[in-house]
């Protein structure tokens, strides 16, 4: 039932008109002395793929995790496709569900093989026997090796341990574990900071490729050189959103302003 | 330093010593080469065993059952997943408190008193207290897991309870592989205790040879349970090594779950294996439900209460356990640094230590009463010996796998081997070990009652002395004050093992050892 919903959903059936994946209304969120963000505002259309920028400290990460619901900011309001958070358990993990993160620290189970990761994400549409079955046996094989090929990883890599891989695999695989859950909004906290980078490029394009509409992307990153391939871009700087504006408008002096270090 | 205890102890052994019975003492020790053999003896001895690790068995494994149910349920981790709170945790933890703080020979004896001497009361008087610290540190360990997993599962939508069992479930399961391996074999110890006090099983025939004097007989048991222990103790290791042994050290690769597959198997296996046991020992848990006729409760004797001494009581329980608490801590390393010389030595202190794992306490006390006066030394000695033994095996495994580089540099460079031990071994060992120390002496408290027998220790006589006498107001009163007294010690304990490990850098490790050990 869950899933023929998410299907129909991320068809993007015409029927409805499709309400922004994303909208932040004047987010604040208290840190330690200062503020972690303040005032922001922001709205994702689907097929639009943003950038997020900004110096370290200045709020990606929060706004990330403000975006994809774990932290709760102190004002504001976030709208997912026009509704907020549900009250309902139910609903809100069908809302949860729709939107994917790829974490900065991968979050992959170190002690499963690569398929059970993969499969955790299928955990929002699977009750309780088909999750304890997934750490006993090879589940939906198909699907798994698919998500994999997706990514140029070898098949064979389902049933090693995530924790024997290396550090390129590793991040395929958190990559793979997204596609696998099919979310509507994915949000990508700095994906490629650790890749040598020719291996950047390619998942930067698989990324942007997938986030086509019906899909949204919103990707922090600390290059600037690999903006290229967004649509918008959104500059960062002490928790306020500095500009907001297509990527082929954004000027050298704007850089300079936002990573410039005085405060 | 706590070896400095030692002087004390050993200055005040002459006056202890009451001469009589250092004949009987040679003769323990020379039955020892030569038990008794006779078929009959050795039957009973076996069979007594079957008993032992039957009781052994079944309370480990309703502790275990007990101790993960409750465990998950006083978990903040699982509380906040499933509830948006963790309040509740800590309501559970603190009534858990309770029956943790009382032993399980305590545990035993009174349950006797209610429903008589029936085989399931020793499985239930382990099973209860076991269970009980079991569920502390499972609900500890889960909450020691980083939940950035947890968090990333639930923001992909999935439901609460198979989030956690997929984020958590396999990082927790070595450690708890391990714990419950480690359980096992205290439950082994704790069932033989029980016999000594009549609970049935190899206890109880030690008991009784001992106190006939017939050594030879005593020998047989002890030989039977000593290759019993050591058979359990590999048998474990090596399940442990199997087990704990993450996948990514070995290059083999093992399907997906094929790991989890086994564990399933095994607790099947268990099942029937369980059953078994239970229906050849005649346990039946109805007979918990047949309360015995209690001897008439009078009113409570509000005077005869008062009039205990109860700060003497007090007193000589705190002084008992702090002899054996720096007995056992302080005496481990000085034996090991004392043999560092001869690799024979130290397989004769390994010896040692484990016939005093597996001695139970009150056959020591009652093995030293034939030369010592009885009191608190001679109380703490047996305590402290039985602890040394546990005490010193930890040390043992973490000297064997820490770092040997400091020490060989100080042999190269000229020194002997006992200093280079102390200084390049022990001394990055000292902080964990000292934690660990920490945590027995809390052990060591909750036990000071088994060796109440010897008289005059404290609480635990007065306490035996109340069990047997079925004064029910007194018993009420000694054990409230025992629990909190047990209770004040556990929350020291962990103060100062937090102290301890706070300022030592090789966090993993402490935490291993005042973690996963206790």
């Amino acid at each position: 039932m869950i899933r023929q919903t998410l299907e129909a959903d991320s068809a993007g059936s015409p029927s409805h008109p499709s309400p922004a994946l994303l909208e932040l209304q004047g987010i604040d969120l208290a840190g330690k002395g200062q503020r972690r963000l303040e005032a922001i505002k922001l709205n994702i259309q689907p097929g639009e793929r943003v950038a997020l920028i900004g110096a370290s400290g200045a709020g990606k990460s929060s706004l990330l995790a403000v975006a994809n619901g774990l932290i709760k900011p102190n004002a504001g309001t976030v709208l997912w496709q026009g509704s907020p958070p549900a009250k309902s358990r139910r609903q809100r993990r069908r809302q949860q569900a729709r939107i994917g993160t790829l974490w900065q620290d991968l979050r992959l189970i170190e002690e499963l093989t690569v398929q059970q990761n993969l499969n955790g994400a299928r955990l929002a549409q699977w009750g309780w026997p088909k999750a304890l079955l997934n750490l006993l046996l090879p589940l939906e094989t198909g699907p798994c090796a698919a998500a994999l090929e997706r990514l140029d990883l070898d098949q064979a890599l389902l049933d090693r341990p995530v924790g024997s891989l290396s550090g390129g695999q590793r991040q395929r695989v958190a990559i793979a574990r997204l596609l696998r859950q099919e979310p509507l909004l994915v949000l990508a906290d700095e994906p490629l900071a650790s890749l040598d980078p020719r291996l950047a490029e390619e998942l930067l394009a698989l990324l942007l490729d997938y986030t086509r509409a019906p899909r949204a992307l919103v990707m922090s990153l600390h290059r600037p050189d690999l903006l290229g391939g967004f649509d918008r871009v959104v500059g960062l700087r002490a928790g306020r959103v500095l500009f907001d504006q297509p990527v082929d408008q954004l000027g050298q002096d704007q850089l300079t302003a936002l990573y410039a270090s005085s405060l | 330093m706590p070896a400095l205890v030692l002087i004390p102890v050993l200055l005040g052994l002459p006056q202890l010593v009451h001469g009589g019975g250092w004949e009987l003492i040679g003769q323990f020790a020379l039955a020892a080469a030569q038990p008794s053999l006779d078929p009959a003896v050795i039957q009973s001895v076996i069979s007594g065993l079957g008993t032992t690790t039957s009781m052994a068995l079944l309370g480990w494994a309703g502790s275990m059952v007990l101790g993960v149910g409750l465990g998950v349920a006083s978990s903040r981790t699982v509380w906040r997943t499933v509830l948006g709170h963790g309040a509740p945790a800590d309501l559970i933890r603190k009534l858990l408190a309770i029956p943790r703080s009382i032993h399980e020979l305590l545990w035993g004896l009174l349950l006797l008193q209610l429903v008589g001497l029936e085989p399931v009361v020793a499985v239930v008087a382990i099973a209860i207290p076991f269970g009980a610290l079991v569920a502390r540190v499972v609900s500890d360990l889960i909450d020691a897991l980083p939940t950035g997993n947890l968090n990333a599962l639930r923001a992909a939508g999935a439901p609460g309870g198979p989030a956690l069992v997929t984020a958590l479930g396999p990082p927790l399961l070595p450690h708890l592989l391990s714990y419950s391996s480690y359980r096992l074999e205290c439950a082994l110890r704790s069932a033989t205790l029980l016999g000594v006090f009549g609970l049935g099983g190899l206890g109880t025939e030690l008991r009784l040879t001992l106190q006939s004097l017939n050594f030879k007989e005593l020998w047989s048991g002890l030989w039977v349970l000593l290759a019993a222990m050591v058979l359990l103790e590999t048998l474990l290791g090596w399940l442990r090594h199997r087990w704990s042994m993450p996948n990514r050290f070995t290059k083999k690769v093992m399907a997906s779950g094929r790991q989890g597959q086994e564990l399933v198997a095994l607790g099947v296996a268990l099942i029937p294996l369980l059953v078994w046991v239970a229906q050849s020992q005649q346990i039946d848990p109805g007979a918990l439900l047949q309360w015995q006729a209690l001897p008439p409760m009078g009113p409570p004797h509000w005077a005869e209460l008062a009039g205990l001494n109860w700060p003497s009581l007090v007193g000589n329980t705190i002084v008992l356990t702090g002899l054996a608490a720096a007995l056992a801590v302080g005496g481990a390393p000085l034996l090991l640094l004392l043999v560092a010389a001869w690799p024979l030595g130290k397989l004769v202190v390994r010896g040692i230590w484990l016939l005093a794992r597996l001695w139970p306490p009150p056959l020591t006390a009652l093995l030293l009463l034939f030369v010592l006066k009885p009191g608190v030394p001679t109380a703490a000695l047996a305590l402290g010996f039985h602890n040394l033994g546990i005490l010193g095996r930890l040390l043992l495994e973490c000297a064997e796998t820490a770092d040997r580089a400091p020490e060989q540099a100080l042999i190269s460079g000229g020194t002997g081997p006992r200093m280079a031990l102390l200084y390049g071994r022990f001394s990055a060992l000292a902080r964990p070990y000292l934690a660990y120390g920490a945590y027995r002496a809390d052990v060591i408290l909750r036990e000071s009652v088994v060796v109440g027998l010897v008289g005059a220790t404290g609480l635990g006589s007065q306490l035996l002395e109340a069990l047997s006498s079925f004064a029910w107001d007194q018993l009420l009163a000694l054990v409230a004050v025992y629990a909190a007294l047990t209770l004040l010690g556990e929350d020291l304990s962990d103060r100062a093992r937090h102290q301890l490990l706070e300022t030592a850098h090789g966090d993993d490790q402490s935490q291993e050892v005042g973690g996963a050990w206790r």
